[in-house]
């Protein structure tokens, strides 16, 4: 059982990630090295700057917001958690001054974003139920919306196990042992990390969270960089 | 399906692989923003018509054919095997849609459905199983290109014959020639359509302005757009490009025909000659002051249908309202905005596949006639040709009792003659 979590908490990060970054590098360089459509794609009226309009389009979703108002709100809500998420990440990894130009607790919202992007995925993975999405979703839909599900849903709960052990357990300072071992290549795996009561969470959270940048390249999810391009060429 | 067939079809597909529509296909999440915008899953509600749907019937075969997934795991994605099956689908997922592109307009990553479209339709090309009528009209075109001089004569004698119909609208001075032809030298081609209700009125307003004009022979529909071939396509715009440059004209002006206009101002690439609507001419003559037209004068309320390909996808919006402001003060919108309006049902070639394709297109515009009900305006004008056929079928059936009518005929009808 030590070997298998030996191996979901520092070998395959490593995999993950690999996959993760050359993956979606290889994959955007061939979509980007396909010849150009030789004719506008544009839709009018056309509003200057289009590039700035394209960013607004990408990320505000104006076209959901005007259409299904109800997605958008949870749209939004997911994917501000998300930003907030990887920024609380890149801080359980060492203390970034520059991130906390806005004072903020480590991790942010002790574990309720997580629960605010879970909830999210859950209305993103029932509206999928209802006809005609339900005609247009294929299995991997449901797949993806459960794997993020399950990532961020153990991931957020760790937060409040700590309270079973009066806080000390599992502290920020030991993720950035953990993790900033990953990150400078000198991996170590310290104690309270593997054996505390609730390390289980953190295990699977972290193979969820493996599995889901392995398969990243290679699904959807690659709208993270395409949108803005996709959207550059409807602006014009 | 045999496997040199498949592997021939699959060349095709290749070849359509560009970066926007690696992207396209890439992208979809399925999360059913566009189920709205098509008219004809608003007038029907079939699920297949969603674009989304639609996309997904070219989507599944590149799943299958072009990503490692579909190879290993295809039922998780629903790759499908391109079989005689996929063909019919492919099929009805093309030519039911009409190309309006209004679920780009939706789609939050503005995911183009024509374009993906324009791959099943190459794949029935391919496999033989496009539209023989379309086929056919573009390859008429295109041997027309080929010997313009076994035609000139019959055309220009054709012509001839239109000349007192024009003066009927507008006198023209003695001596001056009513419809030129051929004139080397002109500022500006006028490409009409095979047909004198494109011609006549055209020709009064260009004289009317005193324009330095000469008329095109070829007509300016682009059945190879229609049915998704690109190398018809483009020896059908070369015959019109050749043609200006040989005149040395300075602007080419489509008639009323919105595939035509967005083909030659799209893929005529960079020329010495600029491309117009006949929609922004008459709208610039009115500016300058070269024409003036009598308001009000029409028998009632006026609306408008901007035409997908000439409003929506070539930016033509604010000219036609311009127009119509000089002929009546109870004009009446019929969408809030115009990106939004209701494609009339007749494009992608449906209106030119005539009686085969009536009952879906009435059956699928049904939006369409409800907002031309709800304006109350018993004048319907439109600048498309298309449009003009499919509304006017609409008219018939569904008693909507409206006088649709070509915007360039109501300018030609209204002129003041100074």
């Amino acid at each position: 059982m030590d070997t298998v979590i030996y191996f979901i908490l520092i070998p395959m990060v490593y995999i993950a990630f690999g996959v993760f970054i050359f993956g979606t590098i290889i994959r955007l360089i061939h979509i980007f090295r396909q010849p150009k459509n030789p004719s506008t794609l544009q839709i009018y009226p056309e509003k200057q700057p289009a590039w700035l309009w394209a960013i607004h389009d990408t990320f505000l979703f104006p076209t959901i917001r005007r259409h299904k108002p109800m997605l958008w709100v949870f749209l939004m809500v997911f994917h501000i958690s998300l930003v907030l998420l990887l920024i609380s990440h890149i801080e359980l990894i060492a203390d970034f001054p520059a991130l906390q130009a806005i004072p903020h607790e480590v991790p942010i919202g002790s574990g309720f974003v997580g629960l605010a992007a879970a909830i999210s995925v859950l209305y993103f993975f029932f509206r999928r139920f209802k006809s005609p999405v339900r005609e247009l979703s294929v299995p991997e839909d449901y797949l993806l919306l459960i794997l993020i599900f399950l990532t961020v849903l153990f991931g957020a709960e760790m937060d409040w196990a700590r309270t079973w052990y009066d806080y000390d357990e599992m502290s920020v300072g030991d993720y950035q042992q953990y993790l900033y071992g990953l990150v400078t290549f000198s991996p170590e795996l310290p104690d309270v990390v593997t054996q505390s009561g609730h390390s289980f969470m953190l295990v699977v959270h972290i193979f969820f969270a493996n599995v889901l940048l392995m398969v990243f390249p290679f699904t959807q999810m690659m709208h993270a960089f395409l949108s803005l391009p996709m959207n550059k060429l409807r602006r014009g | 399906m045999d496997i040199q067939t498949r592997d021939d079809l699959l060349k095709l597909f290749q070849g359509k692989l560009n970066e926007a529509m690696r992207f396209y296909l890439e992208t979809c999440t399925r999360c059913g923003v566009c189920t709205e915008a098509c008219h004809v899953y608003a007038s029907m509600g079939r699920v297949q018509n969603i674009a989304a749907y639609r996309s997904e019937i070219v989507r599944r075969l590149y799943k299958k054919y072009f990503k490692a997934r579909g190879k290993f795991w295809p039922s998780v994605s629903e790759a499908k095997e391109l079989s005689e099956l996929a063909v019919e689908e492919l099929f009805e997922a093309a030519y039911s849609c009409t190309g309006c592109r209004r679920c780009m307009v939706h789609c939050p990553f503005g995911i183009d459905t024509q374009m993906i479209m324009s791959i099943a339709k190459v794949l029935l090309i391919g496999h033989g199983s496009e539209p023989e009528v379309l086929s056919m009209l573009a390859d008429m075109s295109v041997a027309k290109g080929d010997n313009v001089d076994n035609v000139r004569d019959s055309f220009v004698a054709g012509i001839k014959n239109l000349e007192d119909d024009v003066v009927a609208k507008w006198k023209s001075e003695a001596g001056a020639d009513v419809i030129p032809v051929d004139v080397e030298g002109a500022d500006l081609l006028y490409v009409a359509l095979a047909g004198a209700h494109s011609i006549i009125p055209a020709a009064a307003v260009f004289n009317a302005a005193g324009e330095n004009w000469t008329l095109s022979f070829f007509e300016a529909v682009n059945f190879g757009a229609f049915v998704g071939d690109p190398t018809k396509t483009k020896l059908i715009l070369d015959r019109i490009v050749n043609e200006a440059l040989r005149l040395k004209v300075k602007e080419v002006c489509i008639c009323e025909c919105g595939t035509a206009f967005r083909v030659m101002k799209n893929l005529s690439g960079k020329q010495p000659f600029k491309v117009t609507s006949i929609t922004e001419v008459h709208a610039r003559y009115l500016r300058e002051g070269k024409i003036k037209l009598r308001k009000n004068s029409l028998d009632g309320a006026v609306t408008y249908h901007d035409p997908c390909q000439i409003a929506r996808n070539a930016g033509v919006m604010d000219e036609p309202r311009y127009i119509l402001s000089h002929l009546t003060d109870d004009y009446r919108e019929m969408s809030a905005e115009p990106k939004y309006n209701w494609c009339c049902g007749g494009g992608g070639g449906l209106v030119a596949l005539g009686e085969e394709t009536i009952d879906f297109r009435m059956k699928s515009a049904r939006v369409k006639a409800d907002q031309v009900k709800n304006t109350g305006a018993p004048i319907l004008a439109t600048a498309c040709e298309n449009c003009h056929t499919q509304l006017s079928n609409l008219n018939d059936h569904y008693k909507m009792n409206v006088d649709v009518q070509f915007l360039s005929s109501m300018v030609a009808d209204q002129l003041v003659q100074q």
